[in-house]
């Protein structure tokens, strides 16, 4: 027994203490760097959110982890309501996910106070093909979705995209993403409007 | 430590080895996943290219500091968590200073834990030489990648959007070729240089 123990201590020693010095590195790296990723998320996020609500001065959160629907299931989200400067709600933003071309989508949304009409979308993360369903990035596509009715998008094919209204036209050879992007609408907003209503939010500070 | 290098070794070589004679992705065509999925542009190429050399001069410098208590079966789990302990302190780093590129790199900063480069060189290299050779061996080999990753990347942005590190350089009018975005541009690119690398060697050779 005393031999085996040996053995596996004269084997094994080196691996244990650079182990444990490796992970000691890792451990003082990311004490260090930790605070500066999450501050470097929630700039992000943020970044996003102000581009989509102009008038936007803070933004606080309204519903913390908010079950939101998706293709894969409810997840959980932060809704975030926005201010303007006399601190006056002006609307809502939220991420929301869905299953793209290529791997899945992340967007963060974006209403106005009474969640009656749309601010629009930007991506916070997709990997869609470059010169097709990258092209949801383009204004020609997601400027559709501004001043939108927030309620049920449909997608057609061919149609003027400059006309505000519930119709989205598909971007040309990217029938997928632009599927998915109407599908992450079509899924979450209602829903969120619904949660809104439910806390009071709409009402209260939205009229 | 006299008689640690009973052959002398040419530190010369051991840096400029990597740049052409052995260059990792031109002339021995190893770690070839970054050369095809990080190029797209020139920028996150380079951030590719640095991040490898950091990771290749710490790993080749803690094996080669431990590289008489190796033992022999034992030594590619050494070789693979050094690797891996650097690799997550760069992800980190670059999640913190550089959150764009870690954006764009994704998976690929992981990723270079499996790169067969920084193995190679350790057992290559490090586990059989002093540290300021293999320090010499990791940044010749990390910027022989680099520049090779710099090339391809330059090559495709060029064609696929214009501009060269996001400085426009095509003239007006010049209609992006968007297949050079794409994986089969990588590829084809990549099939085209490998030829006219080897086209050079044998040029050279004869």
């Amino acid at each position: 027994m005393f031999n085996k123990v040996k053995y596996f201590i004269e084997q094994s020693w080196l691996l244990l203490v650079t182990s444990f010095l490796f992970g000691l590195l890792i451990a003082v790296a990311d004490a260090a760097w930790s605070a500066k990723v999450e501050q470097n998320k929630a700039e992000k996020l943020r970044g996003l959110m102000a581009s989509l609500i102009s008038d936007a001065n803070s933004f606080e959160i309204a519903i913390p982890a908010a079950q939101i629907p998706s293709d894969k299931g409810p997840v959980k989200t932060d809704i975030y309501k926005a201010f303007d400067a006399q601190g006056k709600c002006i609307g809502f933003a939220f991420i929301v996910v869905g299953t793209g071309f290529a791997d899945k989508i992340e967007l963060v949304v974006a209403v106005d106070a009474r969640c009656e009409k749309l601010f629009g979308f930007n991506v916070l993360s997709s990997n869609e093909t470059p010169g097709f369903g990258d092209k949801m990035k383009n204004a020609s596509f997601s400027s559709q979705f501004k001043g939108a009715p927030a309620g049920k998008l449909s997608l057609i094919k061919i149609g003027d995209s400059g006309k505000i209204d519930d119709e989205i036209v598909a971007i040309s050879g990217a029938t997928v993403t632009s599927t998915a992007v109407i599908n992450i609408f079509n899924r979450s907003v209602i829903s969120v409007k619904k949660q809104l209503q439910e806390k009071g939010l709409l009402t209260n500070n939205g009229g | 430590m006299a008689d640690e290098n009973p052959v002398k070794v040419n530190y010369l070589d051991a840096l400029t080895a990597g740049l052409w004679r052995e260059n990792p992705t031109f002339r021995l065509l190893i770690g070839m996943c970054p050369p095809l999925a990080v190029t797209t542009a020139v920028k996150p190429a380079l951030t590719m290219g640095l991040s490898v050399i950091f990771v290749l001069v710490c790993s080749n410098i803690a094996i080669s500091l431990m590289r008489k208590l190796l033992k022999p079966h034992l030594r590619i789990i050494m070789f693979t968590l050094s690797i891996a302990a650097f690799v997550t302190i760069c992800d980190l780093y670059l999640r913190a200073f550089a959150p764009l590129m870690s954006e764009i790199l994704g998976a690929y900063v992981p990723l270079i834990i499996v790169n067969c480069i920084i193995i190679f060189r350790a057992e290559a290299c490090a586990s059989k030489n002093n540290v300021w050779f293999s320090i010499l061996d990791g940044i010749g080999s990390g910027t022989g990648f680099t520049i090779a990753l710099c090339i391809i990347a330059g090559i495709r942005e060029i064609l696929a959007s214009g501009t060269f590190a996001g400085i426009a350089v095509m003239p007006r009018g010049f209609v992006p070729w968007a297949a050079m975005q794409m994986p089969v541009g990588a590829f084809v690119l990549l099939g085209l240089l490998l030829g006219l690398s080897s086209l050079l060697t044998a040029k050279r050779t004869n």
